[in-house]
């Protein structure tokens, strides 16, 4: 099934590279894009939610002062809040949750037409589109990107490709500082506590992998991240202006 | 909700965590990224078999000499590529792995004593994987990386006397004839350079890569590409003489007998062509059990008499065609997969294998009966 997915990206990586100028960096770039409008629907449903969260903060925390004592009636009521507001509080990592296939599927795309090794590249083989225009010969895909091997993790000899992984950090924790459902300082709970350890947690998780993958992997990253970011922005302008 | 909320974070970490290391392979053993190198020497086999390099001797498959002596010295790393054999040095080569995040694996050539497997030096310059074998000239050794530099070391001491970089990968074996390296690039180039220096002589661009050793034959040079093609190249000059469409890349090397070439695509489509014009003489697909193409990445290996030619699969057969009209002769199945080509002796041919129990198997050439599998089943 994964390997169904990856073979499926991997052509449309190639489609993308033929008619981009054979740019690899180009055509991972645009496929994220393309993911990210096939995702557009659960990002914005995210969204959405992120900000009822953000408007029902007041209701929330007049809740935790009335029931601090008490947190299991605590919990009881927040969980009605969100019920008549139609909000889902774990919202936050559904979307996630379903981008996983699509993680793996592009990890394995970039490594079928940047192969480290053979492999790879012969099991890819058996797998190309031929009905597709200009794909013939074209793998594997040119490699190097700004002096970067993007089928290579990052590495000491190309030094610089440390900031890859650290991009990826900086834009997965301003995308999830965006969109998570926002705490008040005040707010105790264990949800918010937890909320506030996933905003530094998951930056550094996928910080972890992209020190560990294809560097084409964090292209896709950091192309996501400031995707949602930009979106963020959009919407909430968008909505702004609907409510004046 | 807390409960609830805890939960669904904790899912997603599962998730990740799972996501990552099933990317990352992390299955707990050897994982082989390329495929089990083999070569023969007379009655002795060199085999380049994950942690080891072993001498095993031809007619009972027992170890002659072992490099490391003790498999479980992966200080050496994984050796795939196949052993290039002169005289007095077995040379090979190998990848020991990244320690740690910040660390870099290191990608060595070796030289080995024929006699008793002594290194005698090594080469670690190369910032890439070895992944086929090198070339011998007088006193040159000649290999490509996937750093995608083309590397040449004083056979003598081990010592870089040039290199020659490219545009992609050099995932070829190169070709020496006298004083010029022929060797092809993932970059869609075949290269001609001066032994001695490293100078181009020559290139030829194609619209695929080139995976493979080319092969000379009266002054013209025959290769297959990854634009599904094989090209008859003037050796002199680098001009095309002619091509042949086949149905998916050639990444093997190819054969020539008697005016005939032999090759076979990955798809599994062996060729006889005339190797004059590139006119088809016969065309067979190979077909597994379940009468589905099998997958071929090695190139073909002619017996010594020429009666037969002999192609690995990915699906674990072992075929043998008739060089006459490509029918079938005889297969073998055994468990993994034969990616690199089999070599023959008089009677004999052995195959190397991955993913597999036994490693290399030795075989009768008339009719594919099993002689000897190493490692043997006790030692296993």
């Amino acid at each position: 099934m994964f390997n169904f997915i990856a073979y499926f990206f991997a052509n449309i990586l190639l489609l993308l590279y033929n008619f981009l100028g054979q740019q690899t960096v180009v055509a991972i770039a645009v496929l994220t894009v393309l993911l990210n409008l096939l995702l557009l629907p659960l990002t914005l449903s995210q969204q959405r939610s992120a900000r009822k969260m953000q408007e029902l903060q007041p209701k929330l925390e007049k809740l935790q002062k009335k029931y601090a004592n008490d947190k299991e009636k605590l919990a009881q009521e927040q969980m009605r809040i969100y019920r008549e507001e139609g909000i889902n509080p774990a919202g936050g990592c559904l979307p996630l949750l379903v981008q996983l296939p699509i993680w793996f599927g592009l990890y394995r795309a970039i490594v079928f037409c940047v192969p480290r090794t053979p492999l790879d590249l012969f099991q890819f083989s058996q797998h190309i589109y031929k009905f597709l225009p200009g794909v013939e010969g074209l793998v594997p895909l040119q490699s190097t990107f700004l002096g970067m091997d993007l089928g290579r993790p990052p590495n000491i000899t190309q030094w610089w490709s440390y900031a890859l992984p650290v991009l990826v950090f900086a834009t997965s924790w301003i995308q999830q500082k965006l969109l998570s459902p926002p705490s008040s300082g005040e707010d105790q709970s264990q949800a918010a506590a937890m909320n506030r350890q996933m905003q530094i947690m998951m930056p550094l998780m996928f910080m972890f992998f992209t020190l560990q993958y294809a560097t084409g992997l964090s292209i896709y990253f950091i192309i996501s991240n400031i995707i949602r970011v930009v979106q963020y922005y959009v919407i909430r302008r968008v909505q702004a202006q609907g409510e004046a | 909700m807390n409960r609830f909320f805890k939960r669904s974070w904790s899912l997603l970490i599962l998730a990740v965590a799972l996501l990552a290391l099933s990317l990352s392979g992390c299955t707990g053993g050897v994982r082989a990224t390329s495929w089990t190198g083999l070569n023969r020497e007379g009655d002795q086999l060199y085999v380049a078999d994950l942690t080891q390099v072993h001498l095993l001797d031809a007619a009972s498959g027992d170890i002659v000499w072992s490099f490391p002596t003790d498999p479980r010295e992966s200080n050496r790393g994984y050796f795939y590529v196949t052993p290039t054999v002169n005289e007095t040095a077995v040379v090979v080569a190998s990848q020991v792995p990244a320690r740690g995040l910040f660390s870099q694996p290191q990608n060595i050539v070796w030289a080995l004593d024929r006699e008793d497997g002594r290194d005698l030096w090594r080469f670690d310059g190369a910032e890439g994987e070895y992944v086929e074998g090198g070339a011998l000239g007088e006193d040159t050794f000649v290999i490509g990386n996937s750093d995608g530099s083309v590397y040449a070391l004083d056979l003598e001491t081990g010592d870089l006397r040039w290199s020659f970089e490219t545009g992609h990968r050099v995932w070829a074996t190169p070709l020496i004839v006298g004083d010029t390296v022929y060797v092809g690039s993932m970059d869609r180039h075949l290269y001609a350079l001066n032994i001695s220096d490293g100078e181009i002589v020559w290139d030829f661009e194609t619209k695929g890569a080139f995976a493979s050793q080319p092969v000379l034959e009266d002054g013209t040079l025959y290769i297959g590409a990854f634009d599904d093609k094989l090209y008859a190249i003037d050796a002199e000059t680098g001009e095309e003489r002619w091509h042949f469409a086949g149905e998916n890349w050639f990444w093997g090397g190819l054969t020539v007998h008697q005016d005939v070439l032999y090759a076979v695509d990955v798809d599994g489509n062996a060729y006889a062509l005339d190797l004059n014009t590139g006119d088809p003489i016969w065309h067979q697909a190979l077909l597994g059990p379940d009468d589905q193409a099998v997958a071929v990445r090695a190139g073909p290996t002619l017996t010594e008499d020429y009666s037969k030619l002999l192609v690995g699969s990915e699906d674990g057969l072992l075929f043998a065609l008739d060089t006459a009209d490509g029918s079938e002769v005889w297969n073998s199945a055994a468990d993994g997969q034969v990616l690199t080509p089999p070599v023959v002796g008089e009677e004999t041919v052995y195959e190397a294998r991955i993913y597999a129990p036994f490693r290399v198997r030795a075989l009768r050439v008339d009719n594919g009966n099993q002689i000897w599998a190493y490692p043997p089943p006790d030692e296993e």
